[in-house]
């Protein structure tokens, strides 16, 4: 029994102080990242200054001359929030008919969906582009909107498809035998009980839409450049703008880390397609 | 019959905006990586625009096959994956273990340990390459300049002096070298996607099966014992499926290399591609239909493990 109980004692300040220390190291970059916004660039650059150092708001303040900021920023809400919605109309009816009434195909249909997200992007940039100009769309916040949609949708599908499976089929058939039409169980029944399920699935995708990095640089120069195109430009400062540089960082990244800490738990499901529970 | 029509009306905008998605831009691969596309060529204007009559068969192919940096960008695409893969696994399984039980501040603890992961590639390989590992001015930088003065002042120290005199000086790595480039793209991204591993095999461990554990405690099985011959085989689906998700997420890293070296030392298989699709389009998709193939071998794996759980 002294073992068990050294052990115990061993682990009840060992184990805590480790699991900080390795939750400290690995949210560092982003504490110094924060820490180095509130630095001058001339400041940032110098070791006396590495921990203590007058606070500063100036590279903040000076965003959107430094950076034009909000264009870029009103571009990445406008992009994302729209996907985000257009995935969700999209996506809600299809995860609702497959997890309802699912046929003898719907297993086949999902894993397909899921295998288009399996598409390496580079493979199909030239023809993007090709159309996108052919089109008349390349630039635009549409084609942005489509394609950040289209990548999204089969998660969304998926993490819908999973919350929905599990409400209860005998409450939508209730739903029938009350005369309520499609629209009416979607709207009456489906909503109110998969309204957390939904909530999630929307927050997860709009953080994917905000950090999308590959589709977002390519298919835009100017009019629809998204945050994630000006962090890119801006890539080799060459340690003269590390303050600036970090202002401008934190603020593209500073909420959508804030919204991600409230939907871990859907993250796993959605990001497994229900594998891990 | 009718009551199907409603369901199929339902799946038809996601099924069909996906259809296109898929056939449009990769059938149009598929047909430039067999004709001679070039976007300049004043010698050769009839292959600036795609036709059949440009038909090449197999040659795309064949010089892309041929090519010295296709192949070192197969081998960079590997290097960096199998790198990342291994060091988030280990790096995952040992972290979550450790967040699983109760101590004081667990929830911040979580909290903060997952945060990495929602930082935009973009921002995560500036932050990197600039404010953390730059040679003179950032954190290493410094770093190394100030483990040099301390040695620099103990060798004018009296009798450990002439021990430290025997240091040679430290020099500070240059993460945008050929040489160190790749290590660079997989420190950042392993700083990312190790929270996504720590957070699924976190929520697998608690569906381990605790009464079993116990048993194992009063049979007098040890720590070590207990990780190994339960926890371990218990984690071997999810590990499965981090592995495979990440290997299909990591195949497609781009803005990472672009911003540390701009593909010098770590040119990837899409960095190659788009490199060559800024003339050659019929080499491009030729290259994009082998990056195909290297994630339907990674994919089909996936599926099959995703497929059977799928309606349970």
């Amino acid at each position: 029994m002294a073992i068990v109980a050294e052990t115990t004692k061993f682990s009840k300040f060992a184990w805590p102080i480790l699991a900080w220390g390795v939750a400290l190291i690995f949210f560092f970059p982003i504490f110094w990242m924060v820490l180095t916004s509130f630095k001058t660039d001339a400041d940032a650059v110098k070791p006396e200054f590495l921990l203590w150092f007058t606070p500063t708001l100036e590279n903040y303040a000076n965003m959107t001359d430094n950076y034009d900021y909000w264009r870029f920023a009103t571009n990445s809400i406008i992009t994302s929030v729209s996907a985000t919605l257009l995935t969700l109309i999209v996506g809600v009816p299809c995860a609702y008919a497959m997890a309802f009434d699912p046929s003898r195909g719907t297993k086949d249909i999902l894993m397909w969906m899921l295998s288009t997200k399996m598409l390496p992007a580079a493979a199909v940039l030239y023809p993007m582009i090709f159309l996108a100009k052919g089109l008349g769309i390349y630039d635009t916040h549409f084609l942005v909107i489509m394609v950040l949609c289209l990548i999204n949708l089969p998660i969304v599908i998926w993490m819908l498809f999973t919350y929905f499976k599990d409400i209860p089929k005998d409450i939508i058939e209730a739903g029938k035998m009350d005369g309520l039409n499609t629209w009416g169980e979607v709207r009456e029944i489906l909503i109110p009980l998969a309204w957390g399920g939904i909530a999630s699935t929307a927050l997860l995708a709009f953080i994917f839409c905000w950090n999308e990095a590959y589709w977002t640089v390519r298919l835009t120069t100017i009019d629809a450049a998204t945050l994630s195109k000006l962090i890119e430009g801006n890539r080799a400062p060459e340690g003269l703008f590390f303050g600036r540089l970090s202002a401008v960082s934190t603020a593209a990244v500073g909420p959508i880390v804030i919204l991600g800490w409230f939907c871990q738990k859907q993250l796993v499901q959605g990001l497994t397609f229900g594998a891990v529970k | 019959m009718a009551n199907r029509t409603i369901p199929r009306l339902l799946q038809t905008p996601a099924v069909l905006l996906l259809l296109v998605w898929m056939l449009v831009p990769l059938g149009m691969t598929l047909f430039f990586s067999f004709i001679r596309y070039v976007l300049n060529n004043l010698r050769r204007p009839e292959w600036t625009s795609p036709s059949i009559e440009n038909w090449r068969g197999f040659g795309n192919y064949k010089f892309v096959w041929n090519q010295d940096g296709f192949w070192l960008a197969i081998q960079n695409s590997l290097l960096i994956v199998c790198s990342i893969l291994f060091l988030t696994v280990i790096l995952g399984v040992l972290i979550a273990v450790l967040v699983n039980r109760s101590f004081p501040g667990r929830g911040i603890v979580r909290v903060l340990l997952i945060s990495p992961f929602f930082v935009m590639p973009a921002v995560n390989a500036v932050l990197w390459i600039n404010m953390i590992l730059d040679p003179v001015l950032g954190l290493q930088g410094i770093a190394v300049g100030g483990i040099n003065e301390v040695i620099a002042g103990l060798r004018n120290a009296p009798l450990i002096g002439g021990f430290f005199s025997l240091w040679p000086e430290l020099n500070p790595i240059s993460f945008r070298a050929t040489q160190t480039s790749a290590y660079a793209v997989i420190m950042m991204v392993t700083w990312q996607w190790t929270p996504f591993a720590v957070l699924i095999f976190m929520t697998s461990l608690q569906s381990e099966d605790q009464q079993q554990k116990e048993a194992a405690i009063l049979d007098g099985a040890g720590r070590w014992s207990q990780f190994r011959f339960l926890t371990l085989p218990h984690l071997g689906r999810p590990i499965a499926i981090v592995v495979m998700i990440q290997a299909i997420f990591h195949l497609s890293l781009y803005a990472e290399i672009e911003i540390v070296s701009r593909g010098n030392g770590n040119k990837n298989l899409p960095y190659f591609i788009g490199e060559l699709a800024n003339n050659n389009i019929g080499a491009a998709s030729a290259t994009g239909i082998f990056a195909v193939i290297l994630a339907n071998i990674v994919a089909i794996f996936l599926l099959r493990m995703v497929g059977k759980t799928l309606m349970e």
